[in-house]
């Protein structure tokens, strides 16, 4: 220590300090034992908000951001404020990983949701499961998630691969034939889409063929050409983001569009929104749409979050993320608990109300395999419409999820709950 | 299946024309400075998202003509800011850094225009295929062609009859002689970087014009120039020229037999001239063993 006097004036001003201190504790005391009762639900959100997915991410997370905001004005969950804690999967299922074990291990978070890339909502289901952590996969598609290898804690919201092949299959057939050519993506998504295509297509009687690309391919002119020689009803276009978007536009380019029908499963708005005029053409799925005239929960939710998502009309990945988050809240005050047990038991087979669900059939996770069994929305892409600059999709049908999912028993899912 | 075929090698022509461009610039700046530029798709985007911001103002043509001058200033201010500074180190620093700035420039690019893919708009008469027979060859495709060769026979003049260019294909050669002889060889890598960024971005807006922009777009479209760098031969343009059209070639061809390997099929033939030929088709010797 030392003993000049600046050193002298240095541990007077510490003691003031120290002293100040813990006089300030005395009136502070209080109100720490108060927030130490308010502690809030921590919600880990992880998503690819890096990457060739990041589009969809991005819009994932505002629309969970927006949720929580509204959650928190409404009194939260079980009466205590919500935070969400937003993570970057960064496209990479180690990544994925290694932020879903620093949420559960680092943070306590109480519940998990994630990712939109499907290898990686796969994967973050071994830690969760593990962990015994309640989880709600917002976006990622593949199968096996609510299929053979479901887990008791792990929920879905969007649809899975088989879901969207067997909504849009019947009206292509029905519309402009059964002779397909499919240019898929070669990776899990992709497989298992093509997979569930060709099962139905078969059991139309219909033949098929078709080229797997690496999923960030670029240029489709290869593949255009042994399509256009196949002379197919219908190109089926199941690449997803950038690789669907330049797809169709070279299938219009090529002049294609005058001799066969496009179309494929899921579309997104996001995605959507950069397609050139011209090249707005063909048949998809919509998971959610934001223009039901007949569903006023629609209008209302439309309105709120418009404002605060850049005045722009929400997008399936906007639904996706506020009806996981509104789920967690229903299963834990049904619950009246946040233990992942508890909060999954409540959630099975519970019907979500419909300025939940925003649908206009009604709507659950069901039992069997805690996939939701949303409507889907089968329509036409189109040119701007009155609706505004968004308005880029007709719904022409809209398929019950129960219908297109078929029983549960046949997605191959047995949930063993723990003792 | 004849017809198939040769429709398909046309084609394969035509995208190989597109990786002799970006690999052009990537290669000039490897012959000189000794650099793997791994951002230099990143500055293909920037290059495209130039483009992106200028064509309400000045028009497609305008754009072209304006963004990758902007890329090429650019280039010069980073190498003067940050790449001269790792020349005298280690390869591991320059790729290092390259790798740091081209996540860097991604995230710039994500940050200003946001995540989601943006259209470049071209002029419509572009957009249609020269004849319904040969319905793939748009006249977007023959103007990328016809401006790739453009650009390559610039290029090669401008490193044959200029004084820069004389110097950057002396440099290329001996570096420590060419210094010795008095060039300002810190000038002389500044301006080599800036003209490696100006194909970067010429390339960037041909290419968002063809598939539109996203932040990711250099990270899909680079491999393939470094391959046609390897396959050709590290050192020589002409190389470079050769590996771009070759690989472009037997992707295509390799998508009418078996598409699942298109992509495989560039990076089996750069194997292949590694194991038999580690120069690459045209490189120089001790450059790549």
């Amino acid at each position: 220590m030392s003993r000049n006097g600046k050193g002298l004036i240095m541990r007077r001003r510490r003691v003031l300090q120290v002293g100040a201190g813990v006089g300030a504790l005395q009136f502070a005391a209080p109100f720490i034992i108060q927030a130490r009762g308010e502690q809030p639900v921590k919600i880990g959100f992880i998503d690819p908000i890096t990457g060739s997915l990041s589009a969809l991410a991005v819009t994932e997370v505002e629309g969970a951001k927006w949720t929580v905001d509204q959650l928190n004005k409404k009194g939260g969950i079980l009466g205590r404020p919500v935070q969400l804690l937003v993570e970057d999967s960064a496209n990479d299922t180690g990544t994925g990983v290694q932020k879903a074990h620093k949420l559960i291990e680092r943070d306590n978070v109480d519940i998990i949701m994630g990712d939109v890339n499907s290898g990686i909502a796969y994967a973050i289901m071994g830690v969760t499961a593990e962990k015994k952590v309640f989880h709600i996969v917002p976006g990622g598609h593949t199968d096996p998630i609510t299929g053979k290898d479901c887990k008791w804690n792990v929920f879905r919201t969007c649809n899975t691969t088989a879901m969207d092949a067997a909504a849009i299959t019947g009206e292509l057939v029905k519309k402009f034939g059964k002779k397909w050519f499919f240019i898929t993506p070669d990776y899990a998504y992709g497989k298992t889409l093509q997979e569930n295509f060709v099962k139905n297509l078969q059991k139309a009687g219909g033949t098929y063929q078709g080229d797997m690309l690496p999923i960030a391919n670029t240029d489709f002119s290869a593949t255009l050409i042994k399509a256009k020689a196949y002379k197919p009803d219908v190109l089926l276009n199941n690449m997803g983001g950038a690789a669907q978007l330049n797809c169709m536009k070279q299938f219009v380019q090529f002049g294609m569009n005058k001799e066969m029908a496009l179309g494929g499963a899921l579309y997104e708005l996001e995605t959507l929104r950069s397609v050139p005029k011209e090249a707005l053409t063909g048949w998809w799925v919509m998971e959610w749409w934001w223009n039901q005239p007949n569903v006023p929960a629609v209008k209302s939710f439309v309105d709120s979050i418009s404002p605060a998502i850049g005045n722009k009309k929400p997008t399936a990945r906007h639904w996706m993320a506020y009806v996981s988050i509104m789920a967690a809240k229903l299963a834990a005050e049904s619950a009246k608990s946040l233990e992942a047990v508890k909060m999954a038991h409540a959630l099975s087979d519970m019907e979500l109300p419909p300025e939940i669900s925003l649908s206009p059939n009604k709507v659950k996770y069901r039992a069997g395999d805690h996939q939701l069994m949303s409507d889907i929305f089968v329509g036409q892409v189109q040119p701007p419409g009155p609706g505004g600059p968004d308005d880029l999709f007709k719904v022409e049908t809209v398929v019950p999820g129960e219908q297109a999912a078929g029983p549960a028993e046949a997605t191959g899912c047995k949930i063993n709950w723990p003792a | 299946m004849l017809q198939l075929v040769l429709f398909n090698l046309t084609n394969g022509l035509i995208v190989g024309t597109f990786y002799v461009l970006m690999a052009l610039g990537l290669s000039l700046i490897i012959n000189l400075s000794n650099v793997v530029n791994f951002a230099h798709g990143n500055f293909l985007a920037i290059g495209g998202y130039f483009a992106f911001v200028l064509t309400p103002f000045i028009g497609f043509w305008g754009a072209l003509l304006v963004s990758p001058f902007l890329t090429a200033i650019m280039g010069y201010v980073i190498e003067k800011l940050v790449i001269r500074h790792v020349y005298a180190r280690n390869h591991i620093y320059s790729l290092l850094l390259t790798f740091g700035l081209g996540f860097i420039l991604q995230d710039v690019c994500r940050y200003i225009w946001g995540p989601s893919p943006l259209p470049l708009n071209i002029p419509a008469e572009l957009s249609a295929a020269i004849t319904p027979d040969l319905f793939f060859i748009t006249w977007y495709r023959v103007f990328m062609v016809a401006i790739v060769a453009v650009a390559v026979a610039g290029l090669f003049a401008f490193l044959r009859y200029t004084r820069v260019g004389m110097r950057i294909r002396a440099g290329t050669l001996d570096l420590d002689t060419v210094s010795a002889l008095g060039v300002n060889v810190s000038a002389l890598r500044s301006y080599n970087f800036a003209v490696g960024s100006f194909l970067a971005g010429l390339a960037g807006v041909l290419a968002a014009g063809q598939l539109g922009l996203n932040p990711n777009m250099g990270d899909d479209l680079i491999m393939p120039s470094f391959i046609a760098i390897i396959v050709g031969g590290v050192g020589s343009l002409t190389g470079t020229l050769l590996g771009g059209l070759l690989i472009g070639v037997a992707s295509a061809l390799t998508t009418v037999f078996y598409p699942s390997a298109a992509e495989a099929v560039i990076y089996v033939i750069m194997a292949l001239v590694l194991l038999i030929r580690p120069r690459g088709l045209l490189g120089e010797e001790g450059m790549l063993q």
